[in-house]
């Protein structure tokens, strides 16, 4: 998991615009970044640090890179540790190549071992550094630039988004195989990235990449060829968002900001899709599908919705499961006729790939739920359905969460059909539930009650299970405590004995029906323990009376209450992880979507 | 144009406007099927305006939620008054951020993009460091009231007892950076520092130049005044949805059956569904996300977002704040009511009612002229409601 950017034609402002473009791809990586501009001398002019992208600046003021041409990189870690020698570009033995690479490549230690073995030497631990001396190779044997770069990447497996620069070649060669790439047009600079935020502010004409694909940018503008050199033909897409959308306005970490932008994601994602008054959903030629089967493939949050997912398709008669992707892609169950359905917020997640492609192989239809246009998955699949939460930066997935449910919603009733009449209604005031909710939290509250808990448990039944699992997810990845979802009747069965006066449960019990009555049973087992309760209700139940506090959602159909539960649990993480001090856009050791295996 | 920076004062919550202000600050509440906000924004990026600088407090999420990092292309900036302390302090918070002269503006009045630019035109070519716009007003005691000397401002008073007054202020000013300090040294009255106190300080010291404007300048102080407000808007077509026919305004994105019937001025926001038989307007907005059931009759009436009428409902000069839930047949007629808002008592408005938000009424209950309903109340089947109900109340027959 990195960020690549790449520009030609900004002249004299090249180092400013890949600096800015870093900035922006913070997201995907941030343990170290570097630059790499052509410069006019024999060699590519190098910065590059360990450490945030503050870093990086900070060593710019002393050395800044010229050139008219550059790239840069920002990295997370997966081949030795962030260290200055280990930050990207790589380059080759006589400093005229300069490599930036997105991706993991497989048989990197025989090619390092041929490379040393024919005097190469190399100054890092990673795998990307076989690749310029891989094109040192090329050019030392007579090839130009071009073609030297696309030999050096038939040499490599693996999976890549890289950028090549050479010293004197005012041009940027790039390919991708299996990593995100898309180029962006201006009137007269053309640039690359891993992600459309980071030339967004120059430009909204992109072209997407597809594997296998190369790439040169020159001031001519950009020409992309296929493995054979055969030029092909794209086309040039507008994105409509705006770039300032990724700002924080105002707010102090983008997950709050994008907790409150919940209600403006779900109008998004209902938007021309719902009719109340006829009950009828509107999904194109998605409810054709009748698949009689579905198996979900995701991972994290995603595969939170995914269990909901299946959830929905089970209560509606058709059979269904759900799978962590990576486990999908290595141990695949029998397929069937089912409709393989990928639930991917970035469209990137390499996990969720594999698993869809080997679902692909075996014949089966596939369906990307995602969040980004243009996305590998939503190219890939056989059918996509977006659903149009906007961009999300904060690592920790929010308005995105909420989103999938209702997209699986509305996916639900257009496939399967079943009873509309309540769940119409409901969906349409999920937005104004969850801004209900917004505007009388108590969770800041709660947040500072148990901040100094061992460990948090989160317990919910049916629909709620998968928000119990997506509140202890949030919790651990934003205030790096111990945290625990458990489906509810599971408590008895081991769990129960990690619950202690010092460990609060979060309970989830909305409605007043079997499940509610149920979970309760289970609340009291917790309160015998000694053992606070937090209890997120509608407050049709009696589990207040069992309750320490109370998070209070409106009450609404038990489908949507689940959206709502899980917004209570997001602001308790995040307040708790406030008051803690983490740094809650960016976790330790997390990345917004995680592009390798 | 030599200013390019525009301050929005938007930290206040109306209390006059309470229960619709529950939730939300004045600046927005709707005009017609806009926040107020957007209007007022709207006249500075028209005006020139390169850069905005909101001052915002109560309830400061939903202003940043809305307006987000940039208006119109515009970059928006966001400064917290954390304790309302009147306008002067307001403008204060924004002192780290701006160096240069600048625009200060009411976020919760509508105006024009011609008054803005008239004051900053004032100011550019007259050499003051001071422009206020001043406009002529019949109820000028109501406001902050002013005389010009020449073309100078002789005189500033808030709200005056005598109705000698013709010209008021009209809450647009220009000014060069030296402002904040002139503010902070403004002495405090009753612990509040009043921009008006300000300006009546520099009209004594030095030159502060009054420009005259004209055109739309529309303000809410209590409830019912949003419903003049939105008629003013449609009057102007000052909406962004695409113009069916004279007066009729409907987004792409709503839906209206055919054997609705809608009678303009009316707009219909985003995501809106109308049902068959309803009879939508004259001088009715509907927010995002509106649902009118069949055979709802729906007059001079503005429905904010996620709001729900279901069928057989009707409903006359009324204002709902947002996600309320009218049940089946519900009644609201209109005005002429006597309205007690705190304690004082206003005789012969044209009101039917005015709900919080999130009203949960369950079905044929009807209320009385008047009426002021708080935010999270619950209405059995059946009921008559009058008065004023605190929020979160539960009326039963």
């Amino acid at each position: 998991m990195c960020g690549i950017i790449g520009c030609v034609g900004r002249d004299g402002e090249t180092l400013e615009t890949l600096v800015h473009g870093l900035s922006k791809l913070e997201y995907r990586g941030y343990d170290s970044a570097g630059v790499a501009l052509t410069g006019d001398g024999e060699t590519v002019e190098i910065s590059k640090k360990a450490g945030e992208l503050d870093d990086l600046r900070a060593a710019l003021e002393e050395y800044a890179p010229a050139g008219e041409v550059g790239i840069g990189h920002t990295r997370w870690s997966t081949h030795g540790p962030p260290t200055d020698e280990n930050a990207h570009p790589h380059q080759d033995c006589t400093g005229r190549v300069a490599v930036v690479h997105n991706g993991i490549i497989e048989n990197y230690q025989a090619l390092r071992d041929e490379l040393a073995t024919s005097g190469h030497t190399f100054r890092s631990d990673t795998d990307t550094e076989v690749l310029p001396h891989l094109v040192e190779e090329g050019l030392d044997s007579g090839l130009d630039p071009d073609a030297a770069v696309r030999q050096a990447l038939t040499r490599v497996d693996g999976s890549y988004a890289v950028a090549v620069v050479v010293a004197g070649v005012d041009a940027v060669f790039a390919a991708r195989n299996d990593s995100p790439l898309v180029l962006g047009e201006d009137d007269d600079a053309v640039y690359l990235a891993s992600d459309v935020p980071a030339f967004r502010d120059f430009t909204d004409r992109v072209v997407y990449l597809a594997d296998g694909e190369f790439a040169r940018l020159d001031g001519e503008g950009w020409t992309v060829t296929n493995i054979d050199g055969e030029t092909v033909e794209k086309t040039v897409d507008t994105v409509d968002w705006d770039p300032e959308e990724a700002g924080k306005s105002g707010y102090d970490h983008f997950m709050l900001k994008e907790i409150h932008e919940q209600p403006r994601a779900l109008r998004q994602c209902l938007r021309g899709r719902v009719e109340e008054l006829g009950g009828n959903i509107e999904v194109g030629d998605l409810g054709d599908l009748s698949p009689t089967g579905v198996q979900f493939v995701a991972c994290g949050t995603s595969y939170h919705a995914a269990l909901y997912g299946a959830q929905l398709f089970q209560q509606a008669g058709i059979p269904a499961q759900a799978f962590l992707a990576s486990e999908y892609a290595s141990s695949p169950p029998p397929i069937g006729d089912a409709l393989v359905i990928g639930v991917t917020q970035s469209g990137e997640t390499a996990d969720t790939l594999s698993a869809l492609r080997e679902a692909d192989k075996r014949g089966a239809r596939t369906l990307a739920v995602t969040n980004t246009v243009g996305s590998t998955a939503a190219r890939e699949c056989d059918h996509v359905f977006y659903i149009r939460a906007g961009p999300e930066i904060g690592v920790a997935a929010t308005k995105t969460f909420a989103s999938q449910l209702a997209a699986l919603n509305l996916l639900v009733l257009a496939m399967a059909g079943g009873n509309a009449r309540d769940i119409v209604p409901a969906l349409r005031d999920l937005p104004g539930d969850v801004q209900a909710l917004l505007d009388d939290s108590n969770a800041e509250a709660i947040a500072e009650v148990y901040e100094d808990s061992s460990a948090y448990f989160f317990i919910g039944r049916g629909y709620h299970y998968p928000v119990a699992l997506e509140g202890a997810l949030k919790m651990k990845e934003i205030s790096y405590k111990h945290a625990e979802g458990f489906a509810a009747g599971e408590l008895k069965h081991g769990p129960l004995a990690l619950v202690t006066e010092e460990t609060p449960v979060f309970a989830v019990v909305t409605g007043d029906g079997e499940s509610a009555r149920k979970t309760i049973g289970n609340v009291k087992e917790v309160e015998a323990r000694n053992a606070p309760v937090v209890a997120v209700t509608d407050g049709a139940s009696e589990v207040e009376r069992y309750a320490d506090h109370v998070l209070r959602v409106p009450e609404t159909h038990p489908r949507a209450a689940s959206v709502l539960a899980n917004v209570q649990l997001q602001l308790v993480s995040y307040h708790v992880a406030k008051r803690l001090g983490r740094s809650i856009d960016k976790p330790r050791n997390l990345a917004k979507s995680v592009t390798v295996e | 144009m030599s200013v390019q920076t525009a301050v929005v004062l938007a930290a206040g919550e109306g209390t006059r406007l309470r229960p619709l202000t529950r939730n939300r600050p004045k600046p927005m509440l709707p005009a017609a099927n806009r926040p107020i906000l957007e209007h007022v924004l709207d006249a500075l990026v028209d005006a020139g305006m390169q850069r905005l600088v909101l001052v915002v407090g109560y309830r400061r999420e939903r202003v940043q939620e809305h307006v987000g990092p940039s208006y119109r292309g515009v970059p928006v900036e966001y400064v917290v008054q954390h304790k309302q302390l009147g306008s002067g302090h307001a403008l204060l918070q924004a002192r780290d951020a701006v160096d240069d002269a600048l625009i200060v503006v009411n976020g919760d009045r509508i105006i024009e993009a011609s008054a803005v630019e008239s004051v900053v035109d004032a100011f550019d070519t007259d050499g003051v460091q001071s422009a206020v716009a001043v406009l002529e007003r019949p109820d000028a005691s109501r406001y902050g009231a002013v005389t010009l000397h020449d073309r100078d401002i002789a005189d500033i008073v808030e709200k005056p007892d005598s109705d000698e007054y013709r010209l008021i202020n009209g809450g647009i000013y220009a000014f060069g950076p030296a402002i904040f300090e002139a503010v902070d040294e403004t002495p405090r009255a009753a612990g509040e520092l009043g921009l008006t106190d300000t300006i009546a300080t520099l009209a004594d010291e030095a030159r502060v130049r009054g420009v005259r404007i004209g055109g739309l300048w529309v303000d809410a102080t209590y409830p019912w005044d949003l419903l003049e407000v939105s008629a003013e808007i449609l009057a102007r077509g000052r909406v962004n949805q695409p113009q069916r026919r004279e007066g009729v305004w409907i987004d792409n994105d709503a839906s209206v059956h055919d054997d609705a019937t809608l009678r303009g001025p009316v707009v219909v926001g985003p995501d809106c569904e109308v049902g068959p038989g309803a009879v939508i307007g004259p001088e009715v907005a509907l927010g995002r996300n509106v649902t009118v059931g069949p055979n709802a009759t729906v007059e001079r009436t503005v429905l904010d977002v996620d709001t729900r009428i279901e069928a057989g409902s009707t409903l006359q000069d009324t204002v709902l704040g947002q996600d309320v839930h009218l049940g089946v047949a519900t009644t609201i007629p209109g005005g002429p009511s006597e309205v007690r808002v705190n304690q004082q008592v206003f005789e012969n408005q044209r009101l039917g009612a005015v709900l919080g938000d999130r009203v949960r009424v369950r079905g044929d209950a009807s209320f009385a002229p008047g009426t002021l309903v708080g935010p999270n109340v619950t209405v059995g089947t059946g009921t008559h409601v009058s008065g004023t109900i605190a929020e979160g109340a539960e009326v039963v027959r």
